[in-house]
């Protein structure tokens, strides 16, 4: 298996950590309009597969990356059911994103943080 | 935009073996010890103005918190990283006087 | 920021619930005024709501980034629907027939929206509540 290097950890991190937050704006924006007529469910979708990113090593030129790879804006989710008014915003089903997205954000975050002390650490030779 | 030029960390411009060798022989003169300086340099300017651009964003409500503290840290790992180069370079010549002629 | 902006999205929804449920509670107080100061029974008031986007994030947009939808009371209207009849000659609203035109109230439907309204709204709260403890999290990113 090819080195991961610390740029595409670090990006991949920082990616999840937009994705979280792409999540967790449209989760609410849902769970905003429960009783919108009309409303009709969003999310996001991210190519975020690690091995995308991971796979190909010569890809260090992390602007490239700054754009989610499922495109990233808001589509319409299918498959839901909808209400007499059109609505088909579903509580438990964004409740559970949120949830997941705040659970996301938190463990890239402490990724993160972990990758910034053990650098910080080696700069000052562990003091 | 800054999230994702976190790139790598300490490793800028600076010779394999990074702030490790005090030796005196260490080519003090040589031009390619004091590109890399001049690189870390540039480098500590670059990541602190990415983290002004990065706060400012964050305040105007352009731009999200995390960006902004990923930047932050990135700055202050440079300066580190920089005034550590700083105190071996001071250390390295304080040997230098040191030394019996 | 785009997290703000998505809780300035929740409590735009806590504002709107709670409007339903004051609308609620007003209507079940009036079910039984037949008489109003138009002289006319009490007819049932409902909310519209809209989605409003919350412009926090005006450059969002063309970045492809995720844009908060609020949402927003666009009106409180009146419920069109036919007062109800009721055949009580003592009661001092009865026409010459006997009957009572009654609000078009139907307290069980009223509590039914009382409590889905109450629902989204602890739902959103709870949202609020996330979102910021992410904020938070963000905040303490690299110490």
């Amino acid at each position: 298996m090819p080195e991961i290097s610390d740029a595409a950890i670090l990006s991949a991190l920082g990616r999840q950590l937009n994705n979280a937050v792409a999540k967790q704006t449209t989760a609410a924006s849902n769970l905003a309009n429960l009783d919108t007529p009309g409303y009709r469910t969003r999310d996001v979708s991210f190519d975020d597969a690690l091995d995308h990113e991971l796979g190909d090593v010569r890809r260090t030129n992390a602007q490239h990356l700054a754009a989610p790879l499922g495109d990233g804006a808001p589509v319409e989710v299918q498959g839901l059911q909808s209400r007499r008014d059109g609505n088909n915003v579903q509580l438990d089903r964004e409740l559970l994103a949120l949830s997941k997205a705040a659970g996301d954000f938190s463990r890239a975050q402490t990724a993160l943080t972990a990758k910034f002390r053990l650098v910080r650490y080696a700069i000052n030779e562990g003091r | 935009m800054a999230i994702n030029q976190i790139g790598t960390l300490p490793s800028l411009g600076l010779p394999k073996g990074g702030v490790t060798s005090t030796g005196a022989g260490a080519g003090i003169e040589g031009s390619e010890f004091g590109n890399s300086l001049s690189k870390l340099l540039e480098s500590v300017e670059s990541t602190a103005k990415d983290a002004n651009q990065a706060v400012s964003a964050m305040t105007d409500g352009t731009g999200d918190v995390h960006t902004a503290m990923i930047a932050l840290q990135r700055s202050e790992v440079q300066m580190q990283l920089t005034v550590q180069v700083r105190n071996k370079l001071v250390a390295a010549y304080q040997d230098l006087m040191r030394m019996p002629i | 920021m785009p997290l703000s902006s998505a809780i300035a999205a929740s409590a735009s929804a806590l504002d709107a619930q709670r409007m339903r449920i004051e609308v609620a509670v007003s209507n079940i107080a009036n079910a039984e005024s037949t008489r109003g100061p138009d002289g006319q029974p009490y007819r049932r008031r409902d909310v519209v709501l809209s989605s409003t986007p919350v412009d926090a994030d005006p450059f969002g947009g063309a970045l492809g980034r995720a844009q908060a939808v609020g949402v927003t009371v666009s009106e409180v209207v009146q419920d069109q629907d036919a007062f109800r009849r009721r055949y009580e000659p003592s009661h001092p609203d009865a026409d010459a027939q006997g009957y009572v035109a009654t609000p078009n109230v139907d307290v069980p439907e009223e509590m039914v929206d009382m409590l889905g309204a109450a629902r989204a709204y602890q739902a959103n709260l709870t949202a609020i509540n996330l979102i910021r403890d992410t904020i938070q999290r963000a905040l303490e990113l690299g110490k």
